[in-house]
């Protein structure tokens, strides 16, 4: 993988700038509810998803707006809609081995059942959106190691 | 040429001829003949096949 290449293109800016905030604004939410989680087991309310939904939407939308003042040519062409094809494929990979994992935990209800996060409604409800997120990362960073690196 | 118009003339982005000529990504058919057709060269002088490495 050649990393000494510091020409990045448009779209790898644009993933750079999305993975950075899902990373930060996940991460801030993943830390505070797991934390509270072992003493308030309760769901999270509807105004606080929407709330996170809305930080991402706002922090990318500000660095994409950025990112295309910044670059005169954003096109797109095969090789961006391969990339992002195969790195589609990686996503569901996570994704379905993370929910598999979940699945054979809450059926065989032995392994980590003392655990908070595996034995309440809000528990399980975080680690499934943890996946969706991990799902979203794995998404980006595959992209990233493919422009990199080479088809 | 330079690569962006190179780019521009075949219809991908600079990025994609510099991966083409660092042998990191292997252009589909339809760039490939565009590719020789700017050049106005058989597709052969402009391209050819090397079995790559398996890791």
């Amino acid at each position: 993988m050649d990393l000494s290449n510091r020409d990045f293109s448009y779209r790898e800016q644009g993933l750079i700038a999305s993975l950075f905030v899902t990373l930060i604004v996940f991460g801030g939410y993943f830390y505070s509810a797991f934390t509270k989680l072992a003493l308030n087991p309760a769901m999270p309310s509807i105004a606080e998803l929407i709330f996170v939904v809305i930080l991402v939407i706002v922090f990318e939308s500000i660095m994409q707006i950025f990112i295309r003042l910044k670059n005169t040519s954003q096109s797109e062409d095969e090789r961006d809609r391969l990339i992002e094809k195969i790195s589609y494929k990686y996503g569901y990979w996570v994704l379905s081995a993370c929910t598999w994992f979940l699945l054979v935990q809450l059926l065989l209800d032995a392994t980590f059942d003392h655990l908070t996060v595996f034995s309440t409604p809000s528990g399980i409800f975080h680690l499934l959106l943890l996946f969706f997120v991990l799902a979203e990362v794995a998404h980006f960073v595959v992209q990233l190691y493919y422009y990199r690196r080479g088809l | 040429m330079s690569q962006q118009t190179l780019a521009e003339k075949v219809g991908v982005t600079r990025q994609t001829i510099i991966a083409i000529e660092k042998d990191r990504y292997s252009p589909s058919l339809e760039v490939a003949f565009k590719i020789a057709d700017v050049f106005g060269s058989p597709f052969e002088e402009i391209f050819n096949y090397q079995e790559s490495e398996v890791i």
